[in-house]
């Protein structure tokens, strides 16, 4: 059973038809898992005996009549949730060793259905980044061309069919640019919709659980298992009595999706083939197309980096060695902490804090962080106009190509990849990534941005494109 | 040193991150790099907008005050050092 070419519910029903066991699965999953891992540096953690445990435990409820939609499903965790039983580092060769006393919530609710974590993904230095180029670990290739970053080890892992879902955060884009250049299907779901509880948030307001899976169908099998309120996230509170759907019937001239004309000069001309052929494309299946104009992507992209690095300086302030992190070794308290910090966070984060702490003294904080909150008001409000004009609206997901694996990339060029990912991050909408196309057999994928909890209709919308020939890995 | 520079000294002492003299340097060039990148977004009139905090309405919703079961055992496991009934942390007072 190769899991790229089939569906989640289609391998869950075998499992409970006794077509093939869990335990039969995941024992060939882990096979699959070293050899399609072999240079691509996916994995911070295989769960091996305990993912062969798990499996057990599946086919045992089944035995027992158990309902478990998701019966043998392997998945893979990023390393900035925590599972209780692998270690969870959050990007930070300080915490290689940490089990977390806990699980996150989406982790728990998938298991739950029946899935099966079979390892813990790679990630950027304490979560922060869209590449993994600062993962301790080392960067994640990309499994269509190796000597590029793959954007998220867990798109490797879906794209690779090492996994059929991978749960992954995503606060200025990682998910979906790991998807868009895995060609793949990734989904960052509205503000509220999925608990955050279990999850190392760098940066709280923006940052989202998700889920990559290797068509929209997939994610949407697993959807409504994620979703809800959940007491320990207050976010989720939106949620308390009900998740307030919004659900439009797709493939008909009823739906009309915003093209923002403006924003496609930001990006290299092959790739803005790509998207003139998809929005081409949605005309073709008989949606209505709209042009559309988002003046601010690149103050949403600055205003990002403002609250999310003085986010950041305030939610790594607990790695101090006393609350959290390994003790540094030194002569005095205050060297202490100096010490500590230095050792838990990489250079990405130490650079991000340290900027953040810059953004928010006296004197900055006016300048920069109150009018980054102004900005994200403006962004919000220009996303929720443009949506009332249209159903959805289409974006690029990334800027460029997957970068180089070697070779150097200034901090800023890096940040700016999240040109078009950022500014949805603040609007609050979700958005669903998916295949739009390829650059010299590289996947390049597009967002569909909808109102708050239109993930449904984005999904519909998303499988009626495609999944679009990407090729053969 | 100019006032970013000054401001950027005084962040690195407040927030307790260790920086070698090298790493330094890079970051007084990167903070003028990345104040130079953020100008379009000063210049975004806002006029009196307020700001935002969250990014779309809701209210806090608090749960019942009730008393609950926590499993200090697994809590205890956790930590570092538990030892005699304590969980023993590094020395903070001098």
């Amino acid at each position: 059973m190769e899991l790229r070419k089939t569906t989640v519910h289609r391998v869950a029903e075998a499992v409970l038809e006794g077509e093939i066991t869990a335990h039969q699965l995941i024992d060939k999953t882990l096979k699959n898992c070293s050899v399609l891992n072999e240079g691509l540096n996916i994995f911070n953690a295989v769960a091996g005996v305990d993912a062969t445990e798990q499996a057990r435990a599946i086919d045992e409820k089944i035995k027992q009549g158990g309902e478990l939609p998701l019966a043998g499903i392997p998945i893979t965790v990023k390393d900035d949730l925590c599972y209780g039983v692998l270690p969870t580092s959050f990007g930070s060769s300080a915490f290689s060793e940490f089990i977390s006393p806990v699980t996150a919530a989406v982790v728990e609710s998938l298991m739950e259905a029946g899935a099966v974590v079979i390892g813990k993904t790679n990630l950027d230095d304490m979560g922060q980044g869209s590449t993994t180029l600062t993962s301790p670990g080392g960067a994640t290739a990309n499994p269509w061309q190796a000597e590029r970053t793959a954007g998220s080890a867990g798109a490797a892992a879906v794209a690779t069919g090492i996994c059929m879902l991978a749960v992954e955060s995503d606060s200025g884009g990682a998910l979906r640019q790991g998807a868009s250049h895995c060609g793949v299907a990734g989904l960052r779901p509205t503000t509220g919709r999925v608990s955050r509880h279990g999850l190392n948030a760098h940066c709280s307001s923006f940052a989202r659980v998700g889920i990559t899976a290797f068509s929209c169908e997939n994610i949407s099998g697993v959807l409504d298992i994620i979703s809800g309120f959940d007491e320990r996230d207050a976010a989720t509170a939106v949620c308390r009595k009900g998740i307030p759907e919004i659900i439009k019937t797709p493939g008909s001239e009823d739906i009309t999706i915003g093209y923002p004309v403006t924003a496609f000069d930001f990006l290299q001309p092959e790739l803005r083939e790509v998207f003139e052929q998809a929005r081409d494309d949605f005309a073709g299946l008989g949606y209505k197309i709209k042009n559309i104009d988002l003046g601010l992507l690149r103050e949403g992209l600055q205003a990002y980096y403002i609250i999310a690095l003085a986010e950041a300086s305030s939610n790594h302030a607990r790695f101090d060695g006393i609350r959290f992190g390994k003790t540094g070794e030194a002569d005095n308290l205050e060297n202490m902490y100096f010490q500590s910090r230095a050792e838990i966070l990489g250079k990405e984060a130490r650079r991000r804090s340290i900027f953040g702490t810059f953004l928010l003294s006296k004197g900055n904080y006016g300048r920069y962080y109150r009018q980054a909150l102004k900005i994200w008001e403006l962004i919000r409000q220009e996303f929720a106009g443009v949506l009332k004009e249209c159903d959805l609206l289409m974006l690029p997901t990334a800027k460029n190509l997957p970068r180089q694996l070697k070779g150097e990339v200034s901090f800023l060029d890096e940040w700016s990849d999240d040109f078009f990912c950022a500014p949805v991050s603040l609007s609050g909408m979700p958005a669903l990534t998916i295949p739009a196309g390829q650059v010299n057999r590289i996947p390049v994928g597009m967002q569909l941005v909808g109102p708050p909890f239109s993930e449904k209709t984005l999904l519909a919308v998303g499988s009626t494109s495609g999944p679009r020939d990407t090729g053969t890995l | 040193m100019d006032s970013a520079a000054v401001g950027l000294e005084k962040a690195i002492e407040a927030i307790k991150i260790g920086v070698s003299d090298p790493e330094r340097d890079q970051l007084h060039r990167e903070l003028d790099q990345f104040l130079g990148w953020l100008e379009p977004a000063l210049e975004v009139d806002t006029g009196d907008l307020e700001g935002l905090v969250f990014s779309h309405e809701a209210i806090n919703v608090l749960r019942e005050d009730t008393p609950r079961q926590s499993d200090l055992a697994e809590l205890q496991e956790a930590a570092p050092n538990f030892t005699g009934g304590f969980y023993l942390v590094p020395k903070i007072m001098e």
